[in-house]
C-alpha cells in the first residue's frame, strides 16, 4: 500500500496530486525551483518576488499564509484559494508559500510528494554555504552511498549461535533454577559503587561472551606481558567466580588491588562514584588491550573488548546564524551523559528543600535525549569563527549520534551547582525511563533530516536496519544523598529482574525497577538481547572462532 | 487601517500579535501533520504504554498498604543464604600478606598501598580528559568530551567543587545550575 522503509513512510498521494503527477510530471516542480529560497536556519521558503509584497489576487491580503498555484503562479490566502480551484480546472494543486509544503486544496490538507521534496532537498543542498560538493554543509552529498557507512555500521551478525559447547553444571550449590552468573558480590568498605558496576558490566552480553569463550586467556597474558597486574585478567577471574555456579558472595579483593593501581587517583577508602568507576574501568581494559596487540588505534577503530562494546560515535554540527554554514565534527564516546530535563524547580526557594509532589512536570528519559539533541545556541560570549562569513558569528550546535553501539550506557547526571552559594546537591527528581527503548529519533540522520524539515529523501547514511533499537538489561540505582548513598544493581535476566545489593541477590518485581531512582542505564541492541536470552543456559566455549569476526569489514 | 480610534496602537498590537501566533500555530501543525503523515512518529503507542507501567509502578510502590521491598531488611536472600552488614570472609592481603576480613579490606589496602589523601593531590586524570575535551585522538582515550565524568558530577563525593560546563542548558536565572 504505502512505500515503507524503516524510517518513514512514503504516503499514497491524494487522487488530485496524483491527477496532477500524471498530468504534469517533474516540470512545474523544476519550475518553481528557482523561487526556492532557504534561510540558514534550513527552512525553504516559496520567495518570487523580491520587490513586492506577495498578496492574495483576491483580497488583496499578504498576513498570514498564502498558497502559490503550481501551475499559473498567482497567489492566494487560505479563504481564497478554493476560488480560484473552482474557477480554473487543474489548479487544485499549490505550495504553502512560508513552509514549501504541497496543499491541496479540494481535500484542504497537506499532502507529500517524495519528488518535489527531493527537489527541495537539492535545493537546500545548494543554497547552503558550502555547496553540495563540500560535505560541511549539514549533510553529505544528496543519494551518494559510500562503502564506509558499512564498515561503520554496528555488527548486528554477532554469530553467537554457532560453536556452542554445552558445559553441565555440576555443582551442588549451583541451585539450577536459578540463571548462571548471578552472584553476590561482598563489599570490602564503601565499595558498593564498584560492585554495582561489576555486576552490569559482567552481565553485559558482549563482555558476558567474551569472557566466558576465554577470549582473554590469564596465563598466555602473564607469559606475554610479564606483568602481575592485569585488569582484564582479574575481570576475567570475577567473571569466572560468578559463573562458577558457587553462590556464596564473592570477594573482589584482587581486582580492588589492580584497580587501585591503575588508577591511583582514585585509590582512596571513601564513597565514590560509580560512572567514575564505569568510565575508568573502560579506560583500564582499553589500555591493557593496546599493549597486548601494541596498537595506538583511536577509540573509533579499537577492538578492544571495552570498546566493542561500549564505543558509538557522536556527531557535532555548529552551525553560523548568520549564513548557516554548518562544521561537523564526529567525537566517540564510550556513553552519554544526560542532563536532566526538568524544568528548574528551585524558583524562589534555594535554601528549601523540595518535596517531591511539589515538582511540576515529570522527568523522562526521551526528555533527557531530547535535550541532548536539542539545537542550542550558543550565547554572545561564545561566538565561533563562521569559515563562510570569516569572522566570529553566533552559533548554534547540535549533538546527535552517527553510529550506536552494542551496549549504550546512559548516565543520569543528578548534580546540581549552586553557584551562589558554591555548593552541590543532588537531584533527587524520579525520571522515567522505559525497558524497550527506540533510538532511532536520536540518530544523525533523523537530526539532520528534521532539520531540513524531514522530507522524503535518503540521506547517504540512512540506517535502514534495526540496530537502533534497545532492551535494558541492567540499572544502577542511586539512593541517599551526595556525601553519602548506596548503590544497587537490578539486572534483567531471562526477563525477571533480580536485585544486586553488595552480597545480597534479591527477586524483585520489575515494577520495583521502573519506580526505582535511575543513575546509569544499561541497554543493549535487541537482537543481542533476544540470542542473550536464548543462550543464557548454556555455556559458550569456541576456542578458535572470535564472536566478533563475522562482524569484520561486512559488506 | 487606519482607523481614527484611541486605542488604535492597542489593536494594531493584538493584531500583529495574533498574526504572529497564527503563523506560529500553523508551523508546528503542519511539521506536526509532516511527521505524523510520514510514521516518523509510529513509537508513540509503545512510548506511551512504557508511561503508564512506569507511572502504576511508582503508585504502587508509594502505596503504604504495600510492603516496600525496598526497605526492609534481608532475611535470606533467594539462594537461602543470609549475610553479616560487614563481610567476613578472612583471606590475604595481596601487598602484605596480612589476613584481612572482607568488609575492612578497602580501608585496610588504602593505608597498605599508601593511598588516600595523598593521592589526591595528583592531578587527576578527569581534569586531564577536561582539558583534552577539544582534541581528538587524545591518549586519554575513553573519556569522552561529553561522557563528563569530572568530579563536579559524583555522587558520594567527598570534595564537591563547582565547574564550568561546556554544554548546559543554562537558564541563569535560578541560583541552581544544572551540571
Amino acid at each position: 500500500m504505502c512505500a515503507r522503509n524503516s524510517i518513514y513512510t512514503t504516503p499514497k498521494p491524494c487522487k488530485h496530486l496524483a491527477d496532477y503527477k500524471l498530468r504534469h510530471g517533474f516540470n512545474t516542480y523544476y519550475s518553481i525551483r528557482n523561487c526556492l529560497k532557504t534561510t540558514p536556519n534550513g527552512r525553504t521558503r516559496v520567495a518570487k518576488h523580491t520587490t513586492k509584497i506577495p498578496r492574495c489576487s483576491f483580497c488583496d491580503r499578504y498576513q498570514g499564509r498564502l498558497y502559490f498555484c503550481l501551475m499559473c503562479s498567482s497567489l492566494w490566502c487560505p479563504t481564497h484559494i478554493l476560488l480560484h480551484t473552482q474557477s480554473e480546472k487543474g489548479h487544485e494543486v499549490a505550495i504553502d508559500m512560508n513552509r514549501s509544503e504541497l496543499y491541496c486544496c479540494l481535500c484542504c490538507d497537506q499532502v507529500y510528494d517524495p519528488d518535489f521534496d527531493k527537489v527541495v532537498v537539492c535545493n537546500q543542498v545548494k543554497d547552503l554555504p558550502g555547496g553540495s560538493k563540500s560535505k560541511t554543509n549539514g549533510f553529505e552529498a544528496c543519494g551518494e552511498r559510500s562503502s564506509k557507512r558499512k564498515r561503520l555500521d554496528s555488527g548486528i551478525g554477532l554469530d553467537l549461535k554457532k560453536s556452542k559447547l554445552l558445559v553441565s553444571m555440576r555443582d551442588r550449590r549451583a541451585k539450577s533454577c536459578y540463571p548462571l552468573g548471578l552472584r553476590g558480590l561482598n563489599n570490602l568498605g564503601s565499595t558498593c559503587f564498584m560492585n554495582s558496576v561489576l555486576q552490569a558490566l559482567l552481565h553485559a552480553p558482549p563482555l558476558r561472551n567474551y569472557f566466558l569463550n576465554d577470549r582473554h586467556n590469564s596465563i598466555q597474558c602473564r607469559k606475554r606481558s610479564g606483568e602481575k597486574l592485569c585488569l582484564l585478567c582479574d575481570i576475567d577471574a570475577i567473571s569466572s567466580a560468578m559463573f562458577s555456579g558457587d553462590r556464596t558472595p564473592y570477594t573482589p579483593a584482587h581486582f580492588l588491588y589492580s584497580w587501585w593501581q591503575h588508577s591511583s587517583n582514585l585509590a582512596s577508602y571513601e564513597e565514590q562514584d560509580a560512572h567514575e568507576f564505569f568510565i575508568s574501568v573502560l579506560d583500564g581494559i582499553h589500555e591493557m588491550e593496546s599493549k597486548i596487540r601494541n596498537s595506538g588505534k583511536d577509540d573509533g577503530d579499537c577492538q578492544c573488548i571495552a570498546h566493542r562494546a561500549f564505543s558509538g560515535l557522536l556527531r557535532s554540527d555548529v552551525t553560523c546564524i548568520s549564513c548557516g554554514f554548518t562544521s561537523t565534527t564526529y567525537d566517540p564516546c564510550v556513553d552519554i551523559s544526560l542532563n536532566m530535563d526538568t524544568s528548574n524547580l528551585s524558583s524562589s526557594n534555594a535554601n528549601k528543600p523540595i518535596k517531591p509532589d511539589e515538582k511540576t512536570g515529570a522527568s523522562t528519559l526521551s526528555g533527557c535525549l531530547n535535550l541532548f539533541t536539542r539545537a542550542e545556541r550558543l550565547g554572545s560570549d561564545q561566538k565561533l569563527h563562521c569559515q563562510n562569513c570569516q569572522e566570529l558569528r553566533d552559533s548554534s550546535k547540535q549533538l546527535s549520534i552517527r553510529r550506536l553501539p552494542l551496549v549504550l550506557c546512559l548516565h543520569i547526571k543528578r548534580v546540581e551547582h549552586s553557584l551562589v552559594r558554591k555548593i552541590s546537591r543532588k537531584i533527587n527528581q524520579y525520571m522515567q525511563f522505559p525497558f524497550s527503548l527506540d533510538m532511532t529519533p536520536y540518530l544523525s540522520s533523523s537530526i539532520v533530516r528534521s532539520k531540513f524539515g524531514n522530507r522524503i529523501f535518503t540521506f547517504e547514511y540512512d540506517n535502514s536496519n534495526s540496530s537502533a533499537a534497545y532492551e535494558i538489561f541492567a540499572v544502577i540505582a542511586h539512593s541517599g544523598m551526595l556525601e553519602s548513598g548506596h548503590y544497587v544493581t537490578y539486572l534483567r535476566l531471562k526477563n525477571q529482574w533480580y536485585k544486586c545489593d553488595d552480597a545480597w541477590i534479591s527477586e524483585v518485581d520489575e515494577g520495583i525497577v521502573r519506580a526505582s531512582q535511575c543513575y546509569m542505564l544499561f541497554y543493549v541492541q535487541k537482537l543481542l538481547y533476544n540470542e542473550a536470552i536464548e543462550d543464557s543456559s548454556f555455556v559458550h566455549i569456541s576456542p578458535r572462532r572470535d564472536p566478533f569476526d563475522s562482524t569484520a569489514g561486512c559488506s | 487601517m487606519s482607523g481614527p480610534n484611541e486605542d488604535n496602537n492597542t489593536q494594531l498590537s493584538s493584531h500583529i500579535f495574533g498574526d504572529l501566533l497564527d503563523s506560529i500555530i500553523v508551523d508546528v501543525a503542519s511539521e506536526c501533520h509532516r511527521i505524523a503523515k510520514l510514521g516518523l512518529d509510529r513509537n508513540l503507542e509503545e512510548e506511551e504504554e512504557e508511561m503508564r507501567l512506569s507511572a502504576q509502578a511508582r503508585a504502587r510502590v508509594a502505596d503504604p498498604s504495600n510492603s516496600s521491598e525496598t526497605n526492609t531488611k534481608y532475611v535470606v536472600d533467594i539462594f537461602g543464604q543470609t549475610h553479616p552488614s560487614v563481610a567476613t570472609e578472612i583471606f590475604e592481603c595481596m601487598n602484605c600478606g596480612r589476613s584481612i576480613a572482607a568488609g575492612r579490606f578497602a580501608p585496610h589496602l588504602e593505608k597498605c598501598m599508601g593511598k588516600g589523601r595523598k593521592a589526591r593531590l595528583k592531578v587527576t586524570r578527569s581534569s586531564t580528559a577536561a582539558q583534552n575535551r577539544y582534541s581528538r585522538g587524545s591518549p586519554v582515550s575513553t573519556y569522552s568530551p561529553y561522557s563528563n565524568s569530572t568530579s563536579t558530577n559524583r555522587l558520594s563525593n567527598g570534595t564537591p567543587s563547582v565547574a564550568g560546563e561546556e554544554y548546559s542548558n543554562g537558564t541563569y536565572e535560578e541560583p541552581w545550575n544544572k551540571t
